[in-house]
């Protein structure tokens, strides 16, 4: 599904990924640890097509093509999903204005009706229910003046209304109460199909004893130092990321 | 120099006036006076051919209690300029002013708000918010004036606006002349560009840059358009103002 090969990315004259290897494959979770600082939102962003990056060297794959000249909103109607560590706040955009627009762009691009308004708001509720999101939050403006669990579960209802193949979720886990946690991680769960993968990004091992990976990467600066299996979490919780630095 | 046209309003049922409809003039000279207890609501629509140049004057006076909504939308015409001339003279009159302006091309649009309270426990907002492209340019001149006595004096003025350009010009100069101690002022401008981030987040849900544009202007205009409460005259104003963004 997603093969980065040797991928390098700057900001500005800043090199911050420094040749990263990842290959998922369908059906797949994939966990990617590493300290603060060390890149993890940034790839994060450059897969998503964020332009604050350029990509100085390598390539990325996603369903065998090469993906690092299509436009954002081309990464998301072919698939990709990026859940925010940080949630932009759209002041004056209602989340179901938000939500309408892009389904209805997803669905015009794969040349389907927009749907009625009865049709959308039954799909909203549906997966509004998902995340245990009140309906109230339809009608306020996206993001603002929501707590960081409620912008979290915002992220995981758009998730769930777009159906991506690929999910990364970036730090999805922090800011949320042990409730929360499971209310999101249960969501990304459900969602899992043996031809969609998720990449979770994230601190803690609490999160990966809910959405099981296959496969944690270690990043540190710009590069992945270490790949194993879940139980890699529980040492890192133990041991912290020292003896996989200086190894 | 035009006539003047004037408008009287006393107290009783509000009014309404639509100014630049169909065929009321857009520009002109007019002076509104507001009897005690009067209200009444102004709409300026001001949406021209590209090569009419438009001025219009306001003198407008508030009498006790009286109570004024005027809200212009500028969207076309090549050179618009807007000169509103208010005085609260009367404890407890409010007026609240709203703005939009979208130029574009090479057209040019200018506000020159000079709103005073002459007496005391008078209330004022001002709202003014434009969106410029091409090379397009803008200017608001908005001045609170608050006499010596005009204590527990309420006024508001917020200008701002989105360049869409790198060529566009908005000048905000909004100025307090402020003579009593005990009133609640504020005032601020701010030119700025789309947002960034706002913009990538749409985009990453798969809304194409140009609709993430228009969703971003719709937001920007929309506290002004949010203050014309007749809803079918909203619609239509909201609809008029989509076809330009
Ligand atoms: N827009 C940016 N401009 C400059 N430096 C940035 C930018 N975004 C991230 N960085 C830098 O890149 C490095 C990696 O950041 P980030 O990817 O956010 O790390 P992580 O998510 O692993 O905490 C940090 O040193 C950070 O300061
Ligand atoms: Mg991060």
């Amino acid at each position: 599904m997603l093969t980065v090969k040797n991928l390098h990315a700057s900001v500005g004259e800043k090199e911050i990924l420094r040749g990263i290897n990842l290959e998922v494959h369908p059906g797949e979770v994939h966990a990617i640890m590493g300290p603060n600082g060390s890149g993890k939102s940034t790839l994060a962003s450059v897969l998503a097509g964020r332009g604050t990056f350029t990509v100085t060297g390598g390539e990325i794959l996603y369903k065998g093509r090469d993906i690092r000249n299509l436009t954002p909103e081309e990464r998301s109607w072919a698939g990709i999903f990026l859940g925010f560590q940080y949630p932009i706040e759209i002041p004056g955009v209602s989340n179901v204005n938000f939500i309408k627009a892009a389904v209805t762009e997803h669905r015009k691009q794969k040349g389907l009706p927009e749907l009625s308004a009865a049709q959308f708001l039954k799909l909203m509720k549906e997966k509004m229910a998902i995340v245990e999101m009140d309906s109230s939050f339809s009608g306020r403006a996206v993001n603002v003046g929501f707590s960081g669990g409620e912008k979290k579960r915002n992220e995981i209802f758009q998730m769930a209304m777009l159906e991506p193949d690929l999910a990364i979720l970036d730090e999805t886990d922090s800011g949320l109460d042990v409730d929360a946690l499971r209310i999101v991680a249960t969501g990304v769960n459900r969602m899992r199909r043996p031809d969609n993968a998720t990449v979770v990004i994230t601190h803690y091992q609490r999160l990966l004893d809910y959405i099981v990976p296959d496969f944690i990467h270690v990043l540190y600066k710009g590069q992945i130092i270490h790949t194993a299996g879940k139980e890699l979490a529980l040492e890192i919780e133990e041991k912290g990321y020292d003896w996989l630095i200086n190894k | 120099m035009a006539e003047v046209i004037r408008y009287d309003f006393g107290a009783g049922a509000p009014q309404t006036v639509l100014q630049g409809f169909e065929k009321t003039p857009a520009a002109g000279r007019f002076a509104l006076t507001l009897a005690p207890g009067a209200a009444a609501t102004v709409y300026v629509l001001q949406d021209e051919p590209s090569v009419a140049r438009l001025d219009a004057e306001y003198e407008v006076t508030l009498a006790e209690g009286a109570s004024l909504q005027m809200i212009f939308v500028a969207l076309s015409g090549a050179q618009i300029s807007n000169r509103v001339r208010i005085a609260l003279q009367g404890p407890h009159a409010e007026c609240r002013l709203g703005g939009l302006y979208l130029p574009s091309g090479d057209q040019q649009m200018s506000f020159n708000v000079r709103l005073s309270h002459d007496v005391p426990e008078c209330y004022s907002s001002q709202l003014f918010k434009g969106i410029l492209r091409d090379r397009a340019q803008s200017r608001f001149d908005g001045l609170i004036y608050v006499a010596p006595d005009a204590q527990k004096t309420e006024a508001y003025q917020a200008n701002h606006n989105l360049l869409l350009s790198t060529e566009a010009r908005a000048e905000a100069r909004p100025q307090l002349e402020i003579y009593a101690d005990d009133v609640k002022c504020s005032h601020g401008a701010t030119v700025g560009r789309l947002n960034e981030d706002e913009l990538f987040y749409l985009r990453s849900r798969g809304i194409t840059a140009e609709e993430a544009a228009r969703l971003q202007q719709m937001a920007f205009v929309g506290e002004v358009l949010e203050m014309v409460s007749d809803s079918a005259l909203r619609d239509s104003l909201t609809a008029r103002v989509l076809t330009r963004l």
